[in-house]
């Protein structure tokens, strides 16, 4: 009897640590492979200075917000990394609780770009941008302007993404200066641009599987894609058009209903201090949104990237939450009937 | 008297549950097919008819009839390449042989269809396997454009299928009585002869059973033309994929699915019907 009391005994104190470390868990939803890694670096530092575990839930973007929506009241994650406009299908869609930026207090020396509505916050930009391989184009050629993608010298080698045709609708609207929500009117100039796209790929991977292939030498391509084919030795050239390149950005929001809001308030707080971000910008190669974060000199000089309001003023294409989520479905629609068969 | 089948409910239970789940998707589906989009939200809106209005646009039938017809020259060369494999398997006098045919036309189906289309693009792509021969060779100066054609997904979906076809003729092949055949011979049939009058006419049913069976496992092919068309060559489950997980657009992607479905068993109802017709014509004979 005495021993069984004390198994009894032990399995309580057992389950009670096991509910209380359950409770002691942030659960952060992001994408895997290498974004996953980046949101380690964060993970780990908080869990060092709190005791607090993290959890990482992982999956594709529109497959999240899916599952945020399915699970809406009782979410899986305390947190959610994702894209910015789709941020705002969160938001808008009321599966976000609103920031408390009083307990943000790092989110005052973002970039204004960064604080994006009253539920998201970034933390860095990447840039969707033209790239090519210098041993498969001509020995002069240089994309020192979207135009140049309209060149015969490109004719049956461009690769774009199918998952999203907004950087080049975006860069089109540039050229000719008219807003995004005109795209309208570049619809004949997109049209032109046909017969120039060889493939369009799924993912990161397919997209550089393309550039490493040759398959499609010249690419508007993710800039941290580019630079990791760099890495491996490929003769890529990433490049800022005059125009500017188009900013992709990264948000963080807190699940509506999430019972951490403290915690995952102080997690967002820890991810956009100087020194995280730096961590994280220099592993990942994109722009910090805190301009106290000091970047490797390699990497701050690397095309793409931003180090100064001036160069984001001067080099970057800024599209707003609101038109890019309420836009792009028109946008992918247009594209996928008129432009990819 | 009726006969007492104890278990009968017990065993028919798993498929009644299988199949009210299927009918409940379909019917999901069905109901999401008729549902407004709306852009920039996640939820959809009223009732509407204009998703079918939609499906007149030419882009929609062009990739109808890509699909069609990918899937018919898919059924064709399985066919033709699969004939031969499966006559030797069952034919064939040695054990070895037969193992080795065995091993050789099976194994891909334990493969992942992911890791043979990548095998693929690596055979197709401009620097590929078959273009770097050719040029080694000097039978061509530029690389041939295979990969982003509806040729290289093919190629890819005959290889993907070609077990299958082969499982299907190699049981038809093997029904087949050699008596009939020694019969022809005896009565001074060349061995040709022999196999295009009698052999091959007693493997009909398997041969169409297996243009079907590849028809329709093909018309739902998703990531051999997503990967190897590169986005230029689209079939119909790539376009319902781009509008639902792309566009966000899942009205109409439920529209492209149940046009696809309703597609895809018109088509097998036409080919049953050809199929018993030549059946009927063959018992007579």
């Amino acid at each position: 009897m005495k021993k069984l009391c004390i198994a009894l005994g032990a399995l309580a104190v057992m389950a009670s640590a096991g509910a209380a470390s359950a409770q002691e868990k942030l659960v952060v939803s992001t994408w895997g492979g290498n974004w996953k890694a980046g949101v380690e670096i964060i993970g780990k530092e908080f869990t060092k200075r709190t005791g607090v575990e993290v959890e990482y839930i992982t999956g594709g973007t529109l497959d999240r917000l899916a599952k945020a929506k399915v699970a809406r009241g009782n979410p899986e994650s305390d947190l959610v990394n994702t894209t910015a406009h789709v941020g705002y299908l969160y938001y808008s869609d009321g599966l976000m609780e609103k920031l408390d930026y009083s307990k943000i207090p790092n989110a005052a020396d973002l970039y204004p770009l960064a604080r994006r509505s009253d539920y998201t916050v970034s933390d860095y930009v990447y840039v969707y941008t033209p790239a090519f391989r210098t041993d498969s184009m001509p020995k002069d050629f240089k994309i020192d302007s979207w135009e140049v993608l309209w060149s015969p010298e490109v004719a049956g080698k461009l690769g774009l993404p199918d998952f999203d045709p907004s950087h080049i609708i975006i860069a089109a609207t540039r050229l000719a200066g008219v807003s995004p929500a005109e795209w309208d009117k570049v619809k004949p100039k997109l049209l032109e641009l046909k017969k120039n796209i060889k493939a369009f790929y799924q993912s990161d991977a397919t997209s550089q599987n393309l550039m490493r292939t040759g398959e499609t030498p010249v690419q508007v391509l993710l800039n941290i894609n580019g630079y990791h084919l760099e890495k491996l030795g490929l003769p890529v050239k990433i490049e800022v058009p005059k125009e500017g390149a188009v900013v992709g950005t990264d948000v963080w929001g807190i699940n509506a209903g999430s019972k951490k809001k403290e915690l995952a308030q102080q997690f967002i707080n820890l991810a956009l201090e100087p020194e995280m971000l730096a961590q994280l910008c220099n592993f990942h190669k994109c722009s910090p949104m805190n301009p106290k974060a000091k970047l490797d000199p390699a990497i701050a000089s690397l095309p793409g990237i931003f180090t100064s309001a001036e160069q984001i003023q001067k080099e970057a294409i800024l599209v707003d939450d609101k038109t890019y989520a309420t836009l792009l479905p028109q946008w992918k629609a247009w594209f996928t009937e008129n432009m990819m068969h | 008297m009726t006969q007492r089948r104890p278990f009968f409910i017990t065993f028919l239970a798993p498929a009644v549950l299988t199949a009210v789940i299927l009918v409940a998707a379909m019917f999901e589906v069905l109901q999401y097919s008729v549902r407004a989009f709306i852009p920039g939200a996640l939820d959809v809106g009223g009732f509407t008819l204009d998703n079918f209005t939609r499906i007149n646009r030419p882009i929609y039938w062009w990739v109808m009839l890509d699909t069609f017809y990918i899937s018919f020259l898919t059924a064709i060369f399985s066919l033709l390449l699969s004939y031969p494999v499966a006559f030797a398997l069952v034919r064939a006098r040695r054990d070895w042989v037969r193992s080795l045919l065995v091993s050789l036309s099976i194994t891909p189906l334990f493969t992942g269809e992911i890791v043979r289309t990548f095998s693929w693009m690596l055979m197709l792509g401009s620097d590929g396997f078959i273009n770097s021969m050719l040029r080694k060779l000097s039978l061509i100066d530029m690389p041939l454009q295979i990969m982003y054609t509806r040729f290289g997904v093919v190629v890819a979906l005959v290889q993907f299928s070609m077990p299958v076809m082969i499982i299907l003729l190699a049981t038809a092949i093997s029904h087949v009585d050699r008596d009939c055949e020694k019969a022809a011979a005896n009565l001074g049939a060349s061995p040709g002869a022999v196999f295009w009058h009698v052999t091959l006419p007693l493997t009909l049913p398997g041969i169409l059973s297996g243009i079907v069976v590849v028809f329709a496992w093909t018309m739902s092919a998703f990531s051999t033309p997503q990967l190897i068309g590169g986005g230029k060559v689209l079939m119909i489950a790539n376009l319902a994929y781009l509008q639902g997980f792309s566009v966000l657009n899942l009205p109409f992607a439920a529209t492209l699915s149940l046009i696809a479905l309703v597609s895809a068993l018109g088509s097998l109802v036409l080919m049953k019907s050809a199929t018993s017709r030549i059946e009927k014509r063959l018992a007579i004979a």
